[in-house]
């Protein structure tokens, strides 16, 4: 018997097929009633496990009265417009994304290489945040793994100076896919650019120090940020900085796998980057961090670089060429092995007699940080741990209370920032390389080990 | 290389919560209680064949069949709407995606289109698959493009559901370390209880009680060390040991025999699909729900 000759009779089909499919509605709807109970419940817990987090704050959950009872049918005027939060990153479970309709955009902030941000406002409880739309790009392997990457490590990093991450929501098209961020007035690069007067110096520790325990946080739980840099920085009016953007972050190991040079904004690349290095570690965020350092103190990005090329030499002028010496395996990396080194600018410098001179404000403890940050070598450079500790911080003027930090009119609240030019976050593709070839100033020598294809982006001049 | 952590919790798994474990969008479609239970085994069975083709290490295989589970509990997720064929590429294809070995869509295409063209029966998920060569398999053009998009979208409808969250702690790693700080390891038979423990991990992601969306890694892991060294008779020390690894005598309990449970269920399973092909698309599954109506005497 196989049952196929009962079936035979077109319009038989066609009346047992409606059946079956007035049947399955009938019980999806039973079971969205269900689901709306559930998530009901799941409210009504949550409300009990976190007090005074009910959405608008009316609520008082310590008084179980105002409770709303969950006989079915009761809630159906309001139960559309019912705030569902559940509780979706912390490690207890999981909830099928909102769509985006729960929230009403109200500006756009800013558009970055990756997506574009703007305010908005959940309609059910008023409350602000920030919607950054992901990019779907290269569609042909499905979710972007760059995409991934950057929700599943902003998910798992929750940190006073770390971006909250609240949900994930969805538009009706399968591409339309937005993260839902706690929302910061401003961002460290157009607030500066805003400001007639660098950060005091009592402020730029405070917010060094709450920079430097979110990436402490990060390299200890194995993440790797790979594009800190100014407008990666948020800051509210409370005194607050939080790093955001995990467009380029990672979970590493140890040993750290092979991975992508191509990551930091050339600014903030730190030299084993320029140079080719596949092996990197925590020590590529140390160097950024040294370098928005540097740039909190007069409000100038600190190795304005063109290329990769150019933002080498940048570096070496002020710190000097790398040496045997200071940095024994350096000759190792791809784009080091062939290249010749310009004579240091001024032999008789260190690097630390070099920072002091261009940065004569700062401290002898601030210069031997910063000196310390800036290493080449990444070996010798202060790990984030390291910096926390660091003598700096403990000298006057003592950094300031967060209470204390000066507040400033939000430029994102109202219209969209203003930017001036710098170089974008790298993009993905090939490597770079930085071979003879491009070589203009005489310094770096032909490599004759140049492979096929993937070089060559670069053109000087 | 030393294992890459993937994340702050990472030892720790997110949970089905008890109404998503009394939600089962299929059931509500019509399936019945019992064929359900069979294609989710088939289906986890599938992923971790395909894994096994695929070449991807045994933890990247149970996190696939990890999210393949949680795909029919709770909303959405009906075998109405959804065959486990589909299901379990994109569970592979998303978890490798997001491990240090991606693959290609075409190499989990072609696996599962020999998957599909050599496992008329559930029972024969059990014997020679291991032994296809996967690149003896290739689809047609048309057919790659086809299974492709179906691929990509089903993978944005998991995540979906998940709220991206798609994390998975596996207790693999754990299990070893609980062996050396029971000293177990480097005593005699001591690399025998680490296999048997890895057993018990394994088939239990075959459990239809579905103990790797109830309990934490952790938890089974304990589990499976207590079980694989009672049968092998190696000695652990006196008292709850367990207590150490925060698990208490009931929920070991509860483990024990539900992990006891899973050999039995595999053969019954067996025998019941002997001679039949396991529906793995939902036309398949519309069919045999017919055959059973008629069987039945229904209509
Ligand atoms: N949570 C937030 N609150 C307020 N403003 C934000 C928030 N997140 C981002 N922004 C603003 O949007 C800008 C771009 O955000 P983000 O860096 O995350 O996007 P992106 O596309 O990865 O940018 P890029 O590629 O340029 O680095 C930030 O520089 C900041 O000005
Ligand atoms: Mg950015």
């Amino acid at each position: 018997m196989t049952g196929k000759s009962r079936w035979t009779d077109d319009k038989d089909d066609a009346v047992v097929a409606a059946q079956r499919k007035k049947e399955r509605e009938e019980k999806k709807r039973a079971k969205a009633e269900k689901q709306r109970r559930i998530e009901e419940a799941q409210l009504r817990h949550q409300n009990e496990a976190r007090p005074g987090s009910t959405p608008n704050g009316h609520e008082d959950s310590d008084r179980p009265a105002k409770r709303r009872k969950v006989t079915p049918g009761a809630d159906e005027q309001h139960g559309e417009s019912q705030p569902r939060e559940l509780l979706r990153f912390d490690a207890s479970g999981w909830g099928p994304c909102r769509h985006v309709d729960n929230f009403e955009r109200l500006n756009h902030i800013e558009e970055g290489s990756y997506g574009w941000v703007s305010r908005a406002r959940e309609t059910a409880t008023g409350e602000i945040v920030a919607l950054k739309k992901l990019k779907m790009d290269n569609l042909n392997d499905g979710f972007p793994i760059t995409a991934m990457r950057e929700i599943q490590t902003l998910m798992q990093a929750s940190h006073l100076h770390i971006v909250e991450l609240r949900e994930i929501v969805v538009g009706t098209s399968l591409n339309d896919v937005f993260m839902v961020m706690e929302f910061l007035e401003h961002d460290l690069k157009t607030l500066q650019e805003d400001m007639s007067e660098p950060f005091a110096p009592s402020e730029l520790k405070t917010i060094l120090l709450q920079l430097t325990s979110a990436v402490a946080y990060l390299h200890f739980h194995w993440i790797l940020h790979r594009d800190l840099k100014t407008s990666n920085i948020l800051m509210n009016n409370r005194g607050e900085i939080k790093v955001a953007d995990f467009g380029m972050a990672r979970f590493t190991g140890d040993p750290p796998p092979a991975l992508t040079q191509l990551v930091v904004t050339l600014w903030y690349r730190a030299p084993e980057l320029l140079l080719g290095t596949t092996t990197y570690d925590s020590a590529i965020d140390m160097w950024s961090l040294g370098c928005i350092f540097a740039e909190l103190l007069t409000k100038e990005p600190l190795f304005q670089g063109s290329r990769e090329l150019d933002q080498l030499l940048k570096i070496f002028d002020l710190l000097g060429p790398p040496t045997t010496e200071s940095w024994p395996t350096f000759r190792r990396l791809p784009n080091a092995r062939a290249m010749k080194l310009p004579p240091s600018p001024s032999p008789h410098l260190s690097p630390q007699q070099s920072l002091r001179r261009k940065f004569p404000i700062l401290t002898g403890s601030g210069v031997s940080l910063l000196a310390s940050l800036l290493s080449l070598n990444p070996e010798h450079r202060l790990t984030a741990e390291e910096t926390l500790q660091h003598e700096y911080f403990r000298d006057e003027p003592r950094p300031k209370s967060k209470s204390m930090m000066p507040t400033f009119p939000s430029k994102a609240g109202q219209e969209r920032r203003r930017r001036r030019a710098s170089p974008n976050a790298p993009q993905r593709g090939d490597a770079p390389k930085i071979d003879g070839n491009m070589d203009s100033g005489g310094i770096f020598g032909r490599r004759e080990d140049i492979e096929g294809g993937a070089g060559f982006q670069l053109k000087m001049g | 290389m030393a294992p890459i952590i993937t994340g702050l919790s990472h030892l720790a798994n997110p949970l089905a919560t008890p109404e998503q474990l009394a939600t089962s969008p299929s059931q509500l479609d019509g399936v019945p209680s019992d064929l359900e239970v069979s294609l989710r085994y088939a289906g986890a069975r599938l992923t971790q064949i395909a894994g096994i083709l695929l070449r991807l290490p045994q933890d990247i295989v149970a996190q696939a069949v990890v999210i393949f589970t949680r795909f029919w509990v709770g909303e959405s997720g009906s075998l109405l709407e959804f065959g486990i064929k589909d299901v379990s590429a994109a569970s592979v294809y998303l978890v490798a995606k997001n491990s240090p070995l991606p693959k290609s869509p075409r190499s989990i295409v072609n696996v599962y289109a020999l998957l599909e063209a050599k496992l008329p029966s559930l029972g024969e998920l059990h014997g020679e698959a291991m032994d296809y060569d996967p690149d003896s398999h290739y689809v047609s053009e048309g057919t790659y493009q086809a299974s492709r998009s179906l691929l990509m979208k089903i993978e944005a409808q998991m995540l979906r559901k998940f709220g991206f969250q798609t994390h998975v702690a596996t207790p693999y790693a754990l299990c070893i370390n609980y062996l050396q700080a029971l000293d177990v390891i480097g005593r005699p038979k001591g690399e025998d209880v680490a296999a048997r423990s890895f057993a018990y991990l394994n088939t239990s992601l075959l459990n239809p009680q579905l103990p790797y969306l109830t309990n934490q890694p952790s938890s089974l892991a304990t589990a499976s060390v207590y079980l694989a060294a009672r049968e092998l008779e190696v000695k652990l020390p006196g008292g709850e040991w367990w207590e150490v690894f925060d698990v208490d005598r009931e929920e070991l309990g509860f483990l024990v025999v539900g992990m006891l449970s899973t050999e039995g269920f595999i053969l019954d399973e067996q025998k019941k699909w002997e001679r039949r092909k396991i529906p793995m698309t939902v036309a398949e599954v519309e069919d045999e729900i017919d055959r059973r109506r008629i069987l039945n005497g229904e209509d």
